[in-house]
């Protein structure tokens, strides 16, 4: 009954999704009509976008260049600066988590799931550059929804259990402690994932941004959101794993309300960007090197 | 180098299958698989792929009295979920009987409709179009 109640939310969205035109107005008449609450509840729908750039770095960074294509982007792909997102500043790795770090160091973007398309896993999909959408209903199990990948989860509003299987996205679980939405997230383990040019990585963890900072299946995410005004959410996500950090660390930051009247979910389907990245060195060995080039002149 | 890149081709288009077409392998066992040509495989499990949009098992059998690695097809992640499997249902090691239907390409793959285990104990794969396939070759066989 629940999972129907979701869907049909959805398939709401969806419809209203389809006219331009209708759905601007609609929207805009149905954010004056949304209620405050919803059961009880802080009404947490709408179209919600982080403005930071944590994705990049969680920790303070200063500006740079693309660390793989500066020679072909310059300043477009190059990284903005950020003080970071974590509270007390740095994230608190154990000596023996900083080789696998190190290794994602040495292969940022090309080792990054983002750059293959992956499903980016929780707190990443959270303050990806690309908005989402939640979708509540009454006392019921929530939806968020992700521009980037097509990705999803559903956040299973009853006690926390061991989730089956380890998946890409983990298994989200919620409840309210007062008017904050709290999600316990388990189980993210991608599993054996493939790598550019034929590597295949038999035991993936989830990176946390394109700088190569990483959680691993045994993490615990505890996510809190809570709303601070119509269009704010006060947004935090702690992570504990004693394989990897000396204790548990949390960031924070608000998530904005996309208020344009006509905001909306696009497609962000990007399996197909990432095909040249994942399979270019499966063509022919004479095509591979022009390909950058001809691209450069262009 | 050339058997590398057919792997790491065989491998891209298992995953780009896995994350793209969805439908495709889901209505394929006939252009996939061969209904006439059943294959008994026993052995060790030597993985167990979650992955969508069928879920594999890689296993060591002896053929002809050499150890072959095979990879059995079984139902979507999702159908073997909602039968009650989990991460602790396949370890690697364990032993497993499985009667299944050879790929059409004459390669190590075959789709099953269940596993057996050496006590006799039974457990569906999730595998619908091959459970109807297995069961009427059951059929014709009576």
């Amino acid at each position: 009954m629940k999972r129907v109640s979701i869907l049909a939310a959805a398939v709401a969205a969806f419809v209203m999704a389809g006219s331009g035109v209708a759905y601007a107005q609609a929207s805009a008449q149905q954010r004056t009509q949304q209620p405050e609450r919803l059961e009880g509840k802080p009404n947490l729908n709408g179209v919600w976008q982080a403005m930071n750039t944590a994705n990049w770095n969680l920790e303070p960074h200063s500006a740079g260049p693309n660390p793989v294509a500066d020679r072909q982007v310059g300043a477009i792909g190059a990284i903005p600066a950020g003080l970071g997102v974590i509270e007390g500043g740095t994230i608190p790795y154990k000596t023996e988590a900083l080789e696998r770090l190190n290794a994602h160091k040495a292969n940022l973007i090309n080792h990054d799931p983002e750059a293959a398309c992956y499903l980016p896993g929780i707190p990443r999909a959270s303050y990806m550059p690309y908005p989402f959408q939640i979708v509540q209903g009454g006392n019921d199990d929530l939806l968020m929804v992700y521009e980037y990948a097509n990705a999803n989860r559903v956040i299973e509003m009853r006690d926390v259990e061991i989730p089956p299987i380890d998946t890409w996205m983990g298994t989200s679980y919620g409840r309210w402690d007062g008017d904050t939405l709290v999600v316990v997230t388990l189980s993210q383990g991608p599993g054996e994932v493939k790598l550019p040019a034929g590597v295949m990585e038999p035991n993936g963890v989830t990176w946390l941004d394109r700088a190569g900072n990483y959680l691993s299946p045994t993490a615990t995410v505890t996510e809190r959101f809570t709303k601070m005004g119509d269009n704010h959410i006060q947004y935090s996500a702690t992570v504990e794993d004693p394989e990897l950090y000396t204790r548990p660390w949390t960031i924070s930051m608000p998530l904005y309300r996309r208020i344009e009247p006509n905001a909306q979910l696009l497609e962000f389907r990007c399996v197909p960007f990432s095909e040249m990245l994942l399979y270019g060195d499966l063509l022919e060995e004479s095509a591979a090197p022009a390909a950058p080039a001809a691209e450069a002149a262009e | 180098m050339q058997k590398k890149k057919w792997t790491a081709a065989a491998i891209g288009a298992v995953l780009a299958v896995s994350t793209a077409g969805v439908a495709v392998a889901h209505h394929s066992f006939a252009t996939e698989f061969d209904r006439n040509k059943p294959i008994r495989l026993e052995g060790k499990v030597v993985k167990f792929e979650w992955v969508n949009p069928h879920s594999w098992i890689h296993l060591d059998a002896q053929v002809n009295g050499r150890t072959q690695r095979w990879r059995v097809e079984g139902g979507a992640p999702s159908a073997l979920l909602r039968r009650g499997w989990n991460r602790n249902s396949l370890p690697a090691g364990t032993e497993i009987i499985v009667d299944a239907f050879r790929a059409r390409d004459g390669d190590t793959r075959a789709s099953a409709a269940e596993i057996r285990f050496p006590n006799g104990r039974e457990l569906s794969l999730g595998n619908p179009t091959t459970e109807a396939v297995a069961a009427a070759a059951n059929r014709a066989r009576n």
